[in-house]
């Protein structure tokens, strides 16, 4: 068992979400603050509790300071802004409780949809401030990159070859998320999907078509977390934060990757899965990063729900052709709020807020029975594996 | 060639201290990987330290050129290009593995060829082209 001293010591106490869309006009920071104050409002508390500010790094969204200000939000110990990928920031909030460094901390994510990423969001002039001083990539260069996005297309050709695979399992990925938005009230996209919808979807990045890749929205989530001891003084069912950890090997540029069955997500389940008391015997939901399809079917396998290559017959075995989803051994749903693909590209802050929703019991007409136990694992391949354990109180 | 002439004709790629090596060897049609002169590990992308032995003997050594396709993407649509046409010919962006070392890798396109008949394990060998003014290592089909 490896060190975790920081196990279910702190607890996620507030949750707040805008919801997600393809047409909104308000500012990045409106929709911040909309989040964070549905958060600590859901947590019971005001201004005047919260000490730390955790800003999620996404272009465009406010720095810890302007949350503050436009918060209201004085004597802050602890601020900081990581980079986006939500574990990062869940992290750096709960080291920052359990450490002193604060007591009560908002962590805030806002998310706007890139000039590129619709014709609406090009004609929009005031997301140009986001793309200013280069922030374009390999966009405004040539088109031999396997950079960021464009890696998950690159190494979903190796998976079909090394594997014989075919295209399915990936398709299937994307109807289980629509399916599971449409009772969302949050999620952008909740029109459903068929097989047949998946293979007549454009073709971007093949073998990536359009229904392989989340969807761009603008959007806020929000989180406050605090000590488990003063969660038990507040006024929703606490959800302790059970085992966390990122993960990183040493060859994670996009094209030296040593392979499919060698990257970040590995360095996840191993850490882990040794900081836990729980495994996936023990999980109720399950939150698989999404941003990709092929990011779903790299965790689906690497953490061993199945075997490497197993992808396209665990989920053809675990199929609810009745609801046209997956259900693990006929119990457990995957990404029941829809996922990036379908409630919304928040980079996996949907996936921890429908978590701690579920297991406070409160999702409603999604509410899996008696969910105790949830396991999350954000991120890809390269540089932001992520994972985490969150378990009822 | 001054370093403030490299930058300006490599205008969309980073060139910095590290990869200047790199890009000057394009001028040469010469593909020149990092090696560590005291262990002999190659890596790529340009990196001014040896992450096996912390050699700071990092020397930009020409490759053969042979290699094998690892990746493959085919792109229906990308960065305005002079001569691709996406939607006619989604434009083809492969990793190539070269034969120096297992798992190192560059990133370009596969020429001389049908498009089509580009697959994960085809052998190819370096190619030069002209982009944006400037020699871009390609790979062709090895032996056409």
């Amino acid at each position: 068992m490896a060190r975790n001293p920081i196990k279910d010591r702190v607890a996620i106490v507030g949750v707040g979400s805008t919801g997600f869309s393809r047409s909104n006009q308000r500012s990045a920071l409106a929709l911040a603050l909309d989040a964070s104050t549905q958060a600590i409002r859901d947590a019971g508390l005001t201004a005047a509790d919260v000490n730390g500010i955790v800003a999620i790094g996404e272009p465009g969204a406010p720095s810890p300071q302007v949350l503050a200000a436009s918060l209201g939000i004085s004597d802050v110990t602890y601020f900081s802004r990581p980079a986006p990928v939500v574990m990062f920031s869940i992290v750096d909030a709960m080291n920052a409780v359990y450490a002193g460094a604060c007591d009560t901390v908002l962590v805030c994510a806002a998310m706007l949809r890139l000039p590129w990423a619709s014709r609406s969001a090009a004609n929009d002039p005031f997301r140009r401030v986001l793309v200013r001083g280069g922030g374009g990539g390999a966009r405004g260069g040539w088109p031999e990159s396997v950079a960021q996005a464009a890696a998950y297309a690159a190494w979903a050709s190796r998976y079909l070859h090394e594997y014989r695979a075919t295209r399915e399992p990936f398709g299937r990925i994307a109807v289980n998320c629509r399916t599971n938005a449409r009772a969302n009230p949050l999620a952008a996209m909740r029109d459903p999907i068929t097989m047949d919808d998946y293979y007549e979807a454009r073709m971007i990045r093949e073998p990536l078509c359009m229904l392989d890749m989340d969807v761009p929205v603008d959007g806020g989530d929000a989180f406050v977390l605090t000590t488990a001891e003063r969660a038990r003084a507040l006024q929703q069912p606490p959800v302790l934060v059970h085992a966390t950890t990122v993960g990183l090997i040493d060859r994670n540029d996009e094209d030296q990757l040593p392979g499919l069955t060698r990257h970040g997500q590995h360095v996840v389940v191993e850490a882990l899965r040794a900081k836990s008391d729980l495994w996936l015997d023990d999980v109720d939901v399950y939150y698989p990063y999404d941003g990709f399809t092929i990011i779903t079917i790299g965790w689906l396998e690497n953490t061993g729900w199945c075997a490497p290559g197993g992808a396209a017959r665990f989920i053809a075995d675990n199929w609810d052709d009745e609801t046209g989803r997956l259900m693990i051994d006929g119990r457990i749903p995957v990404n029941t709020h829809g996922g990036s693909l379908s409630e919304g590209g928040t980079r996996g802050t949907g996936h921890i807020r429908e978590a701690v929703v579920q297991l406070r019991g409160q999702a409603g007409t999604r509410q899996v029975p008696g969910a105790k136990t949830a396991l999350v694992t954000p991120g890809g391949f390269f540089f932001n594996s992520q994972g985490a354990i969150l378990r009822a109180a | 060639m001054s370093d403030a002439d490299l930058v300006e004709r490599f205008a969309a790629v980073p060139v910095d201290q590290d990869t200047k090596d790199f890009y000057r060897g394009w001028l040469d049609h010469e593909l020149r990987i990092d090696r560590c002169a005291d262990c002999g590990r190659w890596q790529h992308p340009p990196r001014p330290m040896c992450p096996a032995c912390w050699s700071w003997n990092v020397v930009p050594t020409p490759v053969s050129g042979r290699g094998t396709v690892h990746l493959l993407i085919r792109l229906h649509q990308g960065p305005p290009l002079e001569g691709v046409d996406y939607a006619a010919s989604p434009h083809p962006v492969a990793v190539v593995e070269l034969d120096e070392q297992p798992g190192l890798r560059i990133t370009s396109t596969v020429v001389n060829c049908d498009p089509r008949e580009i697959e994960i394990g085809m052998p190819v060998e370096l190619t030069w082209i002209d982009r944006d003014g400037v020699p871009f290592p390609a790979f062709r089909p090895a032996g056409a």
